[in-house]
């Protein structure tokens, strides 16, 4: 498909990035590019110039914070994360959620900073991020900030990205000991845009009997992740027992509205909620008494 | 490439030859390819990303050439279907499509070979589930992926007993 006429440059620098992207209104970044192209194509949005990021230095790779946690380039690729021993050291799950996203073509191209800024309501990665309490790093010409993922989300395709900045790297700090993440989604077809999914973090104590920290966050139930704090605050201090998550996850997305769309309607989408937030609680438990930090359970 | 431009000189090795152009900014991969080096092989299906006729393999990483700029590609090397088969011998996984009836209409398969290929360097002898997933991203609307499964099986089963090396058309150590 012929695109609209548009200018195209590859900058050395991230200094130089941001400085086209400060004085252009109609500059976009392009990274890996497997959902900015289709824009393009559909003529759905104007942009004069592409600022190809994909090459530059200060936005690529995966390293261990001092901390223990992970620093993770903007546009290192779902493939990258799905194959970082890294990754799959500290964060298990992150690798795993990177590992079924699409397919391999998408795997290599796709970013994880890309998957961020997009906001697209079904992609894989923001649920998670939020989950395991990631922080956005932000640059633009004139400075930089940290924003947590929780508030980096604002809603339908919309981001804390101000006009002239751009996301360069995500920061995923160390779980704490006796963590764990799990993440559980419905999907017609293994590996497909999910209807519901829901991510999830614990922390057990001493004797992996009770759960003293959790996270819980819903996606495709609002149109950004969302933490079920409610939930959450049933789950601490639970027993890190079956029964005792099940009933935890009873009233799961209870207090929300959940969307209504040809995928499913918002009672529906309520209902699974609940199931989808039991399994990826599950999980979760199941990778803490792994010691795993992340979990030995499969799927998307 | 520093300039901002709506043309830019692009170097790329094409299936082992060099070649310059000045191409569009707009231009796609795939369109590059077909409409100006004449490499037709590599399909367009449903130009949206889905359907994985145009995969090819750029600097060692499998992609769909409908969903890159040409302009992006300047300094790579670009592995296309053509690049399979070596003085008219076809490849092994070119073959064991033929042997196994794993195409019919044969409007997926350039895709489907290059999917195969990458896959077979990356792991040389995937369970049918890691092949199914393998072509996952490659859509074929006659076979069933039934035969397409078994051809790129057998090509790895006989590599694991030591018969042709599945890669060798590209040059590349599994």
């Amino acid at each position: 498909m012929l695109l609209e006429q548009v200018e195209y440059v590859r900058p050395q620098s991230l200094d130089e990035a941001l400085e086209i992207l400060a004085n252009d209104d109609g500059a976009a970044p392009l990274a890996g590019g497997q959902s900015l192209t289709n824009v393009l194509k559909n003529r759905v949005a104007s942009v004069d110039v592409l600022v190809d990021i994909s090459a530059l230095g200060d936005l690529a790779g995966i390293t261990r914070t001092a901390d223990g946690g992970l620093s993770i380039g903007a546009c290192v690729t779902y493939d990258e994360l799905d194959r970082s021993a890294e990754v799959r050291q500290s964060h298990w799950m992150l690798g795993e959620v990177a590992a079924h996203i699409e397919d391999q073509q998408i795997r290599n191209k796709g970013t994880i900073g890309g998957n961020c800024c997009l906001s697209d309501p079904t992609n894989n990665l923001p649920p998670i991020l939020v989950a395991l309490d990631a922080v956005m790093e932000l640059r633009s010409r004139s400075g930089r900030r940290s924003v947590e993922a929780a508030d980096f989300f604002k809603g339908y395709f919309a981001t804390a990205l101000e006009p002239g900045e751009l996301l360069v790297s995500i920061t995923v700090p160390q779980m704490p000991e006796r963590s764990g993440a799990g993440y559980a989604s419905l999907a017609v077809g293994a590996d497909a845009k999910a209807m519901v999914r829901a991510a999830a973090r614990v922390t057990l104590d001493r004797d992996h009997a009770t759960i003293v920290d959790s996270r819980v966050v819903l996606a495709r139930v609002a149109h950004v992740p969302t933490r079920d704090a409610e939930a959450e605050a049933r789950l601490n201090g639970a027993d890190a027992t079956d029964d005792a998550v099940r009933a935890a996850c009873a009233g799961v997305a209870d207090g929300m509205q959940p969307i209504t769309d040809v995928h499913g309607s918002s009672e529906y989408r309520r209902q699974m909620a609940k199931v989808m937030a039991r399994r990826a609680v599950d999980q979760a438990i199941a990778a803490a008494r792994g010691g795993r930090n992340g979990s030995s359970a499969g799927g998307n | 490439m520093g300039e901002r431009a709506t043309s830019h000189a692009v170097t790329v090795e094409v299936n082992g030859e060099k070649v310059s152009r000045i191409v569009a900014a707009r231009q796609l991969l795939v369109h590059f390819l077909r409409d100006t080096l004449g490499l037709t092989g590599t399909h367009i299906g449903c130009d949206t990303g889905n359907c994985g006729a145009c995969s090819v393999i750029v600097n060692g990483k499998l992609v769909k050439s409908c969903m890159i700029l040409a302009a992006q590609t300047d300094g790579a090397t670009i592995e296309t279907v053509e690049g399979l088969a070596q003085d008219g011998t076809l490849s092994p996984l070119q073959e064991s499509f033929h042997e196994h009836h794993a195409l019919q209409c044969g409007y997926c398969t350039p895709g489907m070979l290059m999917s195969a290929t990458y896959l077979l360097r990356h792991n040389p002898e995937p369970t049918d589930e890691e092949i199914r997933r393998g072509i996952r991203g490659n859509i074929c609307r006659c076979t069933g992926y039934v035969n397409i499964v078994k051809a790129i099986r057998a090509v790895s089963r006989r590599q694991a007993t030591g018969g042709h090396a599945v890669t060798a058309a590209a040059g590349e150590e599994v």
